[in-house]
């Protein structure tokens, strides 16, 4: 029995696996850029001005902007203040989506922001900290003819974030303010065809409600959703990617639990990684095309959360067990102090969430980040949470140097060293420098993926050909964890076969017979074995 | 060159009606506003050529739009050039709504003509956005299985489908082969570009936790203001042009090249045009001036809104006005003003 597999491994073999890994590396990104269109549309929309006139008896309760049963709409408020219209009767309405589309449980989700168009005048400045108060409703319907029914209705206060960028003159009268988008509301499923927001922004003076707010003169407002063919490239790729994790991970416990001794702690982590990955996997978004399941974003953040939180501990644990001093490790409350701040970090982040999506399950217009308390609150978090991130990767640098250390200190030492310490150490310091490589690989990686999609348009364009960077981003780094983390398991699984004999040209190949335990710093039921003993008497020296 | 004079004479009597934008009365007329209840009888639409005509009667859902564009352009150029000499005057009795002062190639013409395309752009932009059109530019452009392209891949830009509504139906007439239709085609795509330009990039980040891991971004359409201040500082440097005839198998050709070889060739964002335009001191009603007698001038000012360049030397009348004004006004956001009535006295010159 010998130790994990890479060590095992020809060079030969392993540059077959890299290759093939490669290419399914390549397939990911091509997926996504040549296949899968953007992965989100913004569309914009202006609300029609609707006049609620109560000359019929009947209560009319929602108003359409345009088809059949359209509202008496008035184009400006100038015609507004001649015909006598007071601000409370006047809705603002959208449709959902534009003429001749429909919506489709494919968008995944909905996320609607405010835009206000804001015109300066000398005698009706908006105020310092003026905040606008809407009383909004949502319905929704699913064909062109039944009635509206309504998901929800609330009054929500946001703040006008608004800056003049000319002088303040009656010259500029007329011009806009600059002013900053506001969240207007987000919901996790589109289950319906056409949803319907009416708007109203009703004046109480002696509240000071909506007074000192300027002259609005358009609601603007952008939805996003996902795109119906980025969602099933997305579900593709995770029906496809579910059963190869989750095959390598059966497999991989077997072969731990085949062996004579306990699994280390390593082994453990490592196990855990291949669990988080398959629970980000495991493609429950389908069901989302047929139930109305609004907490799937929540979900789909807690899974991902989840993931990041396995990746980051695994990376310590990975390092602490290869540092290669006397300390002996392979418990979890060992590493308290650097897995401690992931866990409150990810905590703040899920209260965080909870605070916002969890909320936005029963409010679609709720958002922390309207109130005062709310953005300390949400500041609090996410900044407490950044410390612990800030806090864990100065733990990781300082144990990677460490074990760097180590290293060095023992490539001087090794060609004294009896053959099976040598061997031990040779393999310690190969399985980490090879992680460390492709770890450090995948990250810069990503990042560098990352601010390619954020710096360029979202497309290239050869000619008819166009390439959508966004999207290749997205599919190409889930598949490159998801390769890492098959890689991990595959090559970090213990070895049961003696490649000594057959394979004696691997550079790495140890002679058979010899007891040796090449998994981590070592120790098993049945209590240390000799080159544990051995390691550790050099370390007492 | 006297061929060249006696030519545009000849032909500047038919060029008057054939050329003429009668179809901007659209802007005044009420029976083409959006809100509207009848829907727009194209052929009661003055001045349309058969293409505009064929265009009308397809797309006629977009045409209030259309009316709309034209109408905040002539907005925007009367607010651009309130203090000038030439103020944008519309006249109300006549088809030709500016009357004869865009029958010349001149400054004024080419900015009139860039910023009516470029409210039309504006305009039609608009109204997708509002859902007031059904045949704006979803679909085509995106890949995808055929019949589900929205659903698959979102929809393309609007201002696209705005800006080719205006190429089609703004340039329809624009087809001659003379050299004012190709400064006409010229300044009315200088108008819907500025609009393109001005177009701004907006993002929002809702990935984990809202962060920026997922980014998507939008164009967002500028105040028609910016547009209306950048085109009028493309008309204070338009650059003036000079004609060319070619003979070719079908005619002959007007092109236009530039007038001074030493200043930089206009690019398509410039205004372009080619005949000097007239004072618009006293009015003339062959030029379309109508002179600047009674407007009222600004003392202070030495600017062209000034009593000295406003009156062209002719000075001015000064007289002292009681106005019965608003003030002490609270404003709600829409639609109600409370305010007390004052008294001001008001020092008001008028040229002579």
């Amino acid at each position: 029995m010998a130790g994990a597999i890479i060590e095992n491994m020809s060079t030969k073999k392993l540059c077959i696996v890299g290759a093939i890994l490669l290419i399914f590396q390549i397939i990911a990104f091509l997926v996504g850029g040549l296949i899968a269109p953007s992965p989100t549309t913004a569309l914009p929309y202006v609300a029609i001005k609707c006049i609620d006139v109560q000359r019929t008896h009947q209560k009319v309760k929602w108003f359409m902007p345009w088809g059949p049963n359209q509202c008496e709409k008035i184009r400006d408020f100038d015609e507004a203040l001649s015909r006598q219209i007071e601000a409370n009767a006047i809705v603002f309405a959208v449709h959902i989506p534009l003429p001749t589309k429909e919506m489709s449980p494919w968008f995944q989700f909905m996320l609607y922001i405010l835009h206000l168009d804001v015109a300066f005048k000398m005698n009706n400045h908006i105020k310092e900290n003026a905040e606008i108060t809407l009383d909004v409703s949502l319905a929704y319907r699913d064909d062109m003819y039944s009635e509206w029914k309504e998901m929800a209705h609330a009054i929500e206060t946001r703040k006008l974030k608004c800056a003049f960028p000319y002088p303040k003159t009656i010259e500029n009268e007329g011009r806009y303010y600059n002013c900053d988008v506001l969240p207007f509301m987000e919901i996790g499923t589109v289950a319906h065809k056409y949803y319907l927001v009416n708007i109203r922004i009703p004046v109480i003076e002696k509240k000071g409600i909506n007074v000192g707010i300027g002259e609005i003169k358009d609601i603007r407002l952008v939805g996003i959703h996902q795109n119906g063919g980025f969602t099933k490239v997305w579900f593709a790729m995770k029906t496809f990617l579910t059963p190869s994790i989750f095959i390598i991970m059966v497999w991989y416990w077997r072969r731990i639990t085949m062996m004579t001794r306990a699994p280390v702690l390593l082994e453990k982590v490592i196990f855990a990684l291949g669990i988080s990955m398959t629970f980000i996997n495991i493609p429950v978004e389908w069901f989302s095309i047929g139930f109305d399941w609004t907490w799937m974003l929540l979900f789909a953040d807690i899974r991902q959360g989840v993931f990041y939180a396995m990746l980051l501990s695994f990376w310590i644990i990975f390092c602490g067990e290869h540092i290669m001093d006397q300390n002996n490790r392979n418990r979890l409350s060992g590493y308290w102090k650097q897995v401690g701040p992931i866990a409150v970090g990810s905590f703040c982040l899920f209260v965080f969430d909870m605070c916002e999506r969890g909320v936005q399950l029963k409010n679609p217009f709720y958002s922390i980040w309207t109130t005062d308390v709310g953005t300390e609150l949400a500041m609090a978090f996410i900044i407490v949470a950044g410390i612990c991130l800030c806090l864990y990767f100065l733990f990781l640098c300082f144990m990677v140097f460490q074990v760097f250390r180590n290293i060095s200190g023992k490539q001087s030492s090794l060609p004294a060293m009896s053959k099976a310490r040598r061997l031990h150490y040779e393999g310690l310091i190969f399985r980490f420098k090879f992680l460390m490589l492709i770890s450090l690989a995948c990250a810069a990686m990503t990042v560098i993926f990352f601010i390619v999609s954020q710096v360029t348009e979202g497309h290239w364009k050869w000619g008819d050909f166009t390439v959508e960077v966004n999207s290749a981003f997205f599919t190409g780094t889930y598949g490159m964890w998801n390769l890492y983390v098959f890689t991990l398991m595959f090559l970090y699984a213990p070895s049961h076969k003696n490649y000594g004999e057959d394979q004696s040209n691997g550079d790495l190949g140890v002679s058979g017979g010899e007891e040796l335990q090449l998994t981590t710093t070592i120790t098993h039921v049945d209590g240390p074995t000799e080159v544990y003993k051995l390691s550790r008497k050099n370390a007492q020296e | 060159m006297p061929c060249f004079g006696y030519f545009l004479f000849l032909c500047g009597m038919n060029q008057v009606l054939s050329s003429y934008p009668i179809w901007w009365s659209l802007a005044i007329g009420h029976q083409y506003s959006s809100l509207g209840t009848q829907p727009i009888l194209c052929g009661s639409i003055p001045g349309l050529v058969p293409k505009q005509l064929r265009f009308c009667r397809n797309y006629v859902e977009i045409m209030p739009s259309v009316a709309e564009g034209v109408k905040i352009g002539i907005q925007e150029c009367q607010h651009q050039f309130r203090g000038r000499r030439w103020n944008c005057t519309t006249v109300n009795d006549s088809l030709a709504i500016f009357g004869p002062v865009l029958d010349k190639a001149t400054r004024e013409s080419a900015f009139v003509h860039a910023i009516a395309s470029a409210g039309v752009a504006f305009a039609v932009t608009r109204s997708c956005a509002e859902g007031s059109a059904t045949i704006c530019g979803c679909d085509t452009r995106h890949k995808g299985p055929p019949g589900e392209g929205w659903k698959w891949g979102g929809c393309s830009e609007d201002v696209e489908f705005g800006s080719m509504v205006s190429r089609e139906f703004a340039d329809a007439r624009e087809n001659r082969p003379d050299a004012r239709s190709a400064m006409n085609r010229h300044n009315n795509e200088a108008g819907r570009t500025s609009i393109i330009d001005h177009m701004h990039l907006k993002c929002k980040c809702h990935g984990l936790s809202g962060s920026c891991e997922v980014k998507t971004c939008w164009w967002s359409q500028p105040d028609f203001r910016v547009i209306g201040d950048y085109l009028k500082d493309k008309y204070d440097s338009a650059s003036e042009i000079v004609v060319e005839k070619h003979r070719e198998s079908r005619g002959w050709v007007e092109t236009l090249r530039p007038k001074y070889n030493f200043f930089k060739a206009p690019t398509e964002r410039d205004l372009v045009y080619y005949e000097n335009s007239p004072n618009f001191c006293e009015p003339n009603p062959e030029t379309g001036s109508f002179g600047t007698r009674d407007r009222i001038c600004n003392v202070t000012s030495h600017g062209i809104d000034g009593c000295d360049l406003l009156c062209c030397g002719r000075g001015h009348n000064t007289r002292t006005e009681k106005r019965k004004e608003k003030c002490h006004c609270i404003f709600h956001w829409c639609c109600y003003v409370s305010c007390q009535e004052c008294i001001r006295v008001y020092d008001v010159h008028t040229c002579k």
